[in-house]
């Protein structure tokens, strides 16, 4: 590496306004507003995210028996990346921290914590061990970790948005893997899963036992997983453009727009 | 942000119509001066979701009112609840729009100072503030208990329990804070929201949104009555709910667009007095 590049270099213009910006003492900009932003945003990032993903992955997040190798590793790392991606790209323009994706994935945790507590357990009677939420913080800091070292929204969406998918369901696999073990029920082999679908009987388990994964990869066996992941990673990319056009064109270009005619 | 200068020797200021007068600690940016409407307003707001909270509790479980639409139990507890929200929701909007266009109309040609517009800013904010406490319990909080509802306990009626707090308490006091903020920031913020510069399209996305909401329910009872859709809670027909939480994006430009006049603000008064400009290093 030249000298040049190792040497501390003067900050040039843009860089010196800004810390200019930064450092000079306001008579009304203080601290009260940057406190009234971050906490009062994140009731609408928590609505925003929570709604996503009750409405693209809801069922296959409140229980614990769809929970599947089939569609939960698919259908919830595309919904849950959506809200992360757009305030990832706010944070990373408004002030260069690459946060944007852990800060949303703090507010999901609480919003869906609360929701499930308050309603599904408090309000519905299920336990909580049956409802429990997917966590995607430990996804959602390798997506901002992307960000950093790549200074790049494609290529974080290519390898960040592929690999949100794996540690969504690895983070997760944990929590899971206790209601994977296998129990004797009248007879058959089923998981502990399984068994608390049969034992609190909601209106979307009209036969005993519902059959979350269908067809011929329930054959494949050992892969049915890896199939999964792999193409619930290729859909997070898709859903971290789709989150990107939201925080790009509906959170970002609209400052200082004004419609003319009505 | 940076620091704020608390050690600048005061200045006299006359007081013209449409603004306070400064008491310690209720200056412009104060907790409780300008600030003191983010506060009150998300308490009166959440404080209600609260109460409809704990009220479903006891009235749709525990006394089993909430069970049977064509019960007289039903009638008494959730139909009664259904038009006192209706109307209340209604008297509130009117009342407050109305006050708004009324005393707004008459801050129009009234000079205002800089202290009185950050002191605006402030409640805009706070405005904004209650309407995020608003959209989250429309779109977190209320959907998680509408969702364990319907999973739960079959519908025989489009007014559910769940349904008469969330869609017609909820979703009209959306519209009510996304309209009524915008309300305010055209007539008490000029020089941002002022209808020489036309309709921003912040809240055309942030109003869109509540609306959208609210229209959604209508096509949701009619799909619920026309398909047995309780097995599928992420039934495709519920995806148009999620658009309100996008369009809702419109609400980071707010913020922006607010604290850019605050910027200018600063600079202005930097002008009038240009040795407070820099901190010491």
């Amino acid at each position: 590496m030249s000298t040049a590049t190792t040497a501390a270099r003067a900050p040039d213009d843009r860089t010196a306004a800004l810390r200019a910006l930064l450092d000079k003492r306001y008579r009304f900009i203080d601290r009260k507003w940057d406190i009234v932003f971050w906490v009062t945003a994140a009731f609408v990032v928590a609505a925003a995210v929570d709604i996503t993903k009750l409405l693209f992955a809801g069922d296959w997040d409140f229980w614990t028996d769809w929970k599947d190798r089939q569609w939960w590793p698919i259908v919830t790392p595309f919904a849950v990346i959506i809200i992360p991606s757009a305030l990832q790209y706010i944070q990373w323009l408004a002030w260069r921290m690459p946060t944007g994706a852990t800060y949303t994935a703090l507010c999901l945790a609480a919003a869906s914590w609360i929701g499930r507590t308050m309603n599904w357990s408090w309000f519905g009677g299920f336990p909580i061990n049956f409802v429990w939420p997917v966590s995607i913080i430990a996804a959602a800091i390798w997506l901002d970790w992307v960000l950093l070292k790549t200074k790049s929204f494609v290529l974080t969406s290519l390898i960040g948005g592929f690999g949100f998918a794996l540690i969504m369901w690895f983070a997760n696999a944990t929590t899971m893997a206790p209601f994977l073990q296998a129990v004797d029920w009248m007879g058959l082999p089923i998981t502990v899963a399984d068994l608390q679908g049969i034992e609190y009987v909601r209106s979307q388990t009209p036969e005993y036992l519902r059959m979350i994964e269908h067809g011929s990869l329930r054959t494949f066996l050992g892969e049915t997983q890896y199939v999964s992941l792999a193409f619930g990673g290729t859909l997070a990319i898709a859903g971290y453009w789709l989150g990107q056009f939201i925080g790009r064109m509906l959170a970002i270009w609209p400052i200082g727009r004004f419609i003319k005619r009505i | 942000m940076a620091q704020t200068t608390s050690s600048r020797p005061s200045v006299q200021r006359r007081h013209p119509p449409g603004e306070r007068p400064d008491r310690p600690g209720r200056g412009p940016n104060d907790w409780l001066g300008g600030w003191r409407t983010l506060f009150v307003a998300s308490a009166l707001l959440a404080g209600s979701f609260i109460a409809l909270r704990l009220y479903q509790q006891v009235f749709a479980w525990y006394n089993e009112a909430g069970l049977d639409a064509a019960s007289p139990a039903f009638k008494k507890y959730w139909f009664t609840l259904f038009v006192g929200e209706v109307l209340l929701a209604g008297a509130i909007t009117v009342g407050w729009w109305a006050w708004l266009v009324v005393s707004g109309r008459k801050l129009v040609d009234v000079p205002t100072s800089r202290r009185e517009e950050i002191r605006r800013i402030a409640v805009f904010w706070g405005l904004v503030g209650a309407t995020c406490v608003v959209l989250y319990f429309m779109a977190s909080f209320f959907p998680n208990q509408d969702g364990v509802w319907h999973q739960t306990a079959v519908r025989d009626t489009a007014l559910t329990p769940s349904h008469i707090v969330m869609f017609f308490w909820a979703f009209p006091l959306g519209i009510t804070m996304t309209v009524g903020t915008y309300l305010y920031g055209r007539t008490r913020l000029p020089a941002v929201y002022g209808p020489d510069k036309g309709f921003p399209w912040s809240f055309f996305l942030l109003i869109a949104a509540s609306v959208t909401e609210m229209m959604q329910v209508a096509m949701n009872e009619w799909g619920h009555s026309l398909w047995i859709t309780e097995e599928i809670f992420a039934a495709p027909f519920h995806w148009p709910f999620v658009t309100y939480g996008w369009l809702a994006s419109g609400i980071f430009a707010l913020w922006a667009e607010t604290l850019g006049r605050m910027l200018q603000i600063e600079e202005e008064m930097d002008a009038d007095e240009p040795a407070l400009e820099t901190a010491p290093a």
